[in-house]
């Protein structure tokens, strides 16, 4: 099935028109066929919207038709000729925006949304559409407003018989938005793996396995992309839905076994592959000895974040942990059996530190929220230091003004006549 | 028929200033001075450069805007300074950017003083009389009418007419016309105006009682004494030579703000009576005891008027209840139990024109040649007056010599701030300038106003050779100093470097420059001041305060300056000005006049308009960034 959506004032009056009705029931499915002159369509859904109880606020009408690509094609290019044109890419979301449907921070989730690929993305997503950032943002940039018109006054007003700003409360208020500021921001290394997904490189001397465990992975998984772009006869890829986390899993089996420079090719494609992850899976062959190659690996992948497999436990000759360097935790699976899987998912989402991506807390999952909340909380703690090395309350203004800006990105401008006017409502200022 | 025209003026000047308040003072003096044969009118010459409300010149912001004003050439800082009786630096606990002098004035010898300096200015021309209506030839503004049916031919003409446009007076249920107490209002000016198609608004201030000084008791109330060494404004003045007074400090009481409750009906502000919006940082005394009920005080400044009078104005307690209910409440006040009143406080409505109007050379846009200045732009105070007349006198007469207007840009100065303000933005209430509103707030301050604008000043023709040597040379004072800051340097070895250390209980590092030593917290200037070698001619106080700030602040500006064009790297985008913005696809109908009223010439000033939700910016900048891709 397909879902087609027409936004703007022609929108009812036009799907009326293909319709050959008079008017639809206002937020009713309505089972109708659609033509094109004399020709029938498709049998399809239609539910009218009209403004400005609707996603953009303008009329909307969402025809849910045959998901065949061909009929699809057809009744757009039907709404075409009545009169409609394409939507340029993010235009809903644009119009939305503009008529005050949403808030930029809505509208990027709209397009995170679109992006999302796995149902925990889609969720965090569609919390942020409901302007959840923002609703967890504003009780802090109150605070920092308040703490703003509270110097503000002081030295703006100074003639005028105010309480002095307590020192205590001014630190105490200001500790708080940081820490409010830092917890937030630091949700984005596990919201930004629920949005881009994680890359996980299997690595590995060959024949221990790595493509049985890639192959069982993928199996024992939803794999949610079949064709990946990149995927090319040397590297081995396939998106997965990683207990809600989507991973792009990159096998490196085969590179040495099919190039013709074997050793040095090999080792570089490897290095390449294990630079670009979040995560590499080293895979050892616990039924047999280590061999110096698995050595060497072992070294190479120590200061990233890996996870040691060690495979084939099905074997008798497994030896758990066998010869392994002492520090080395690893877990064991046979990637034959599928035994020790459901220990490798939980390792692995461990190490990707994506404890948050299931228990339903806020994330900060776009780039740009992240790199603000870090601005602004790096002014916060200037103006914090500057506060109690007690310089004048200019100096601590300006950072504190900075992080307010900052933070206005995400939310929504702060104006100094907003300021002025929360000064005039706390403080009875004026000669 | 043009001649009939011209031949009917009784005079001829290039531009005629209507109104000779603290707006229309100063554009006169700079238009005569810029070469322009200059008709300053007023209702009452005996009343030129008249103080309306409180005695005193300068405030946070309002200080550094009259330093500005001196720099560029205007007159307010040399007047107050001959006619001020008590200067106080406001902030000297701060820093030095939020510092700002202020001053108390013999109102009387102020007007005389600022009648003098008019006077004393060639090209300038005091009229008495009031103006009725423009004289407009083929559209075209080419002079004024009088009351008394004199016609003045005018290139220019600048209305600084203040509170008089229209104005009403409110006493209890009283009200009658007229643009001070005891002074006639300016009702045909408003209907010209309106006539003219442009678009006028109602404000209201109040202003305090007066009292009778001799019935005060003075030693119940806390005594306010000015600075020991007055900070003049001019920066061509050396010294405040003339005798300085005190103020003194007093509250209301709870019986007070009780009386005030049970009478709020007689206030024409609670009765209804009052239709124009009133400034929130200068409310009358009903208004901070309703909306301010838990304070059980609210603080009172006794102001004298000046050496020659009793007269003592009672700031603090602006009201417009009935006269004698004002009566009955002073002497519910401890130390003004005997007190009688001078004259009673009261409220006054006035007309005043939407300011997105003006041009950034405040200039109608609706006719060419005519000028707004002051609370006709819906300002409040002396000084945000003064500055739009100085601004206004100065493009008049440009305008009449076709040259080129000035403009000045908020990054250099509060003058900026204020009328980037007020064209851009309008106002709802009326206007006042703080610091919090110059985004550059630390780039801006009262000691350096000359460094910034004193060039322009010059290069008009305003600022005098006196004035340009005086400010030549501190220049060339501030820059040496500099350099001995950094170059003078003390080693381990040196008696200065231990005596230094163990003072501040830290250690210093093995070589270290007066300058880094400055920029250490908890380093007094007169330290620094001590340490300066000893072959350097004497160091003014000022002048070391100065260079220590710009070192002080530098680094923050350069930060905030990062930050602003991170935050706002799309505010130089042009829009372009035939821009449809009614011809943007999802702009709200609303935005669409707001825009389309303020014609914003960036998308920046476009970002300072106010109702311009972040939904409206990001639909104009996607639109102005698409536009920009296909030129």
């Amino acid at each position: 099935m397909a879902v087609i959506r027409l936004s703007g004032p022609e929108a009812i009056a036009i799907t009326l028109r293909m319709a050959h009705v008079d008017r639809f029931e206002p937020r009713r499915a309505t089972l109708t066929t659609l033509k094109a002159g004399d020709e029938e369509l498709d049998q399809v859904l239609i539910t009218c919207f009209p403004a400005p109880h609707s996603l953009t606020g303008e009329d909307v009408v969402e025809i849910s038709c045959h998901g065949s690509p061909a009929i699809v094609r057809r009744i757009i290019d039907a709404t075409l000729e009545s009169g409609a044109t394409l939507a340029g890419p993010g235009e809903f979301t644009l119009r939305a925006l503009s008529n005050g449907k949403i808030n930029l921070a809505q509208a990027e989730a709209i397009r995170d949304l679109i992006a999302a690929q796995t149902d925990a993305a889609v969720k965090q997503a569609a919390r942020q559409l409901n302007g959840e950032l923002s609703k967890t943002l504003d009780p802090f940039k109150e605070r920092l407003v308040h703490v703003i018109v509270l110097l503000e006054s002081a030295l703006e007003f100074v003639e005028d018989d105010l309480p002095a700003p307590q020192m205590n409360q001014v630190e105490e208020i200001l500790g708080s938005v940081i820490a409010g500021v830092d917890r937030l921001s630091q949700s984005y290394s596990a919201g930004r793996l629920l949005q881009d997904g994680a890359r996980i490189a299997i690595t590995g001397r060959p024949n221990v396995g790595k493509s049985s465990l890639f192959n069982g992975l993928v199996r024992s998984e939803r794999a949610i992309v079949t064709d990946v772009p990149g995927t090319t006869r040397d590297t081995l890829s396939e998106s997965i839905d990683l207990g809600g986390v989507p991973v792009v899993l990159t096998d490196t089996a085969g590179l040495r076994e099919t190039s013709d420079n074997v050793e040095s090719l090999g080792i570089e494609r490897t290095h390449r592959a294990m630079g670009d992850a979040d995560l590499v899976l080293l895979v050892l062959d616990g039924s047999n000895q280590l061999e110096p190659e698995d050595d060497e690996l072992l070294k190479q992948t120590a200061d990233t974040r890996r996870l040691v497999v060690m495979n084939k436990s099905d074997l008798p000759s497994f030896q758990p942990m066998a010869r392994c360097v002492e520090d080395v935790e690893a877990i064991n699976v046979s990637a034959r059996t599928g035994d020790g899987f459901p220990a490798l998912h939980s390792a692995i989402l461990a190490r990707l530190n994506s404890a948050g991506a299931e228990n339903g807390s806020l994330l900060v999952t776009n780039a740009r929220h992240y790199d603000l909340l870090c601005s602004a909380k790096r002014e916060l703690e200037l103006a914090h230091a500057c506060f109690r090395d007690r310089h004048s309350e200019e100096l601590v203004l300006a950072p504190l003004h900075n992080a307010l800006k900052f933070l206005g990105q995400i939310t929504g401008e702060t104006t100094t006549e907003d300021i002025l006017s929360e000064i005039f409502a706390t403080f009875c200022i004026g000669k | 028929m043009y001649w009939e025209v011209v031949m009917s003026f009784d005079e001829r000047f290039d531009v005629i200033v209507i109104g000779a308040g603290h707006a229309g003072c100063e554009a006169a003096s700079a238009a005569a001075r810029l070469g322009a044969e200059t008709g300053l009118i007023t209702l009452n010459l005996d009343l030129v450069g008249q103080m309306s409300c409180n005695p005193a010149i300068g405030g946070i912001a309002k200080g550094h805007l009259v330093r500005e004003i001196d720099a560029l050439g205007g007159i307010m800082g040399r007047v107050i300074d001959r006619t001020g009786i008590q200067f106080r630096l406001l902030n000297r606990s701060r820093g030095p950017a939020v510092q700002s002098p202020r001053a108390q004035a013999d109102r009387l010898r102020y007007r005389a003083e600022m009648r003098r300096t008019l006077e004393a200015t060639s090209n300038l021309h005091l009229r008495q009389g009031k103006v009725v209506d423009f004289v407009l030839h083929n559209g075209k503004l080419v002079g004024v009418e009088l009351e008394d049916g004199r016609r003045f031919g005018a290139g220019a003409v600048v209305v600084a007419t203040g509170t008089f446009l229209n104005g009403l007076i409110h006493t209890g249920r009283r009200t009658y016309r007229g643009g001070r107490a005891g002074e006639p209002a300016a009702v045909e000016l408003s209907e010209a105006l309106k006539r003219l198609g442009f678009p006028v608004g109602r404000l209201k201030t109040g202003t305090p009682p007066r009292l009778d000084g001799r019935t005060i008791d003075w030693d119940a109330f806390e005594p306010q004494p000015g600075d020991e060494v007055p900070v003049p404004f001019s920066f061509s003045t050396d010294h405040i030579v003339q005798k300085q007074i005190q103020c003194h400090i007093g509250y209301t009481t709870p019986e007070v703000h009780e009386a005030i409750r049970e009478n709020l009906a007689e206030s024409p502000l609670y009765s209804g009576t009052i239709k124009g919006v009133g400034p929130r940082y200068c409310p009358s005394i009903e208004d901070k005891v309703v909306k301010f009920s838990d304070k059980s005080r609210h603080q009172l400044f006794l102001e004298p008027e000046g050496h020659d009078t009793n007269e003592v104005y009672l700031n603090g307690f602006s009201t417009s209840l009935p006269a004698e209910l004002q009566q009955e409440l002073i002497r519910m006040i401890p130390g003004l139990d005997e007190t009688r009143i001078i004259r009673p406080g009261y409220a006054i409505e006035y007309d005043f024109v939407d300011p997105r109007e003006l041009g950034p050379d405040l200039q109608t846009s609706r006719m060419p040649g005519l000028f707004h200045a002051g609370q006709i732009n819906g300002t409040t105070g002396y000084e945000e007056a003064a500055c739009q007349g100085l601004v206004a006198g100065i493009n008049a007469a440009l305008y009449t010599q076709d040259r080129q207007s000035i403009r000045l840009r908020r990054e250099e100065s509060y003058i900026g701030v204020l009328i980037e303000d007020l064209i851009k933005q309008g106002v709802d209430e009326p206007y006042r300038i703080f610091t919090s509103r110059a985004e550059y707030r630390l780039a801006l301050r009262y000691d350096n106003a000359d460094e910034r604008l004193q060039r322009y000043g010059r290069d008009l023709g305003l600022v005098g050779d006196s004035d340009w040597d005086r400010f030549y040379s501190r220049q060339t004072r501030l820059a040496i100093l500099r350099t001995e800051l950094d170059e003078t340097r003390f080693r381990r070895s040196d008696a200065q470097h231990a005596a230094v250390s163990a003072l501040l209980g830290a250690d210093l590092g093995d070589v270290i420059s007066l300058a880094q030593l400055a920029k250490r917290p908890r380093v007094p200037a007169n330290l620094i001041m001590s340490l300066l070698p000893a072959d350097l001619k004497p160091v003014s106080e000022a002048d070391l305060n100065s260079v220590l700030a710009d070192s002080l602040y530098e680094g923050y500006l350069q930060s905030q300056k990062a930050t602003i064009a991170r935050l706002y790297q799309h505010d130089t985008l042009k829009i372009p000005r035939d821009m449809f913005f009614g011809g943007i696809s999802g702009l709200s109908h609303e935005v669409v006049e707001r825009l389309d009223r303020a014609r914003p010439e960036t998308f920046g000033e476009a970002r300072r308009l106010p109702g311009l939700t972040p939904a409206a910016l990001s639909t104009l900048l996607v639109f102005l960034s698409l536009q920009q891709k296909a030129v």
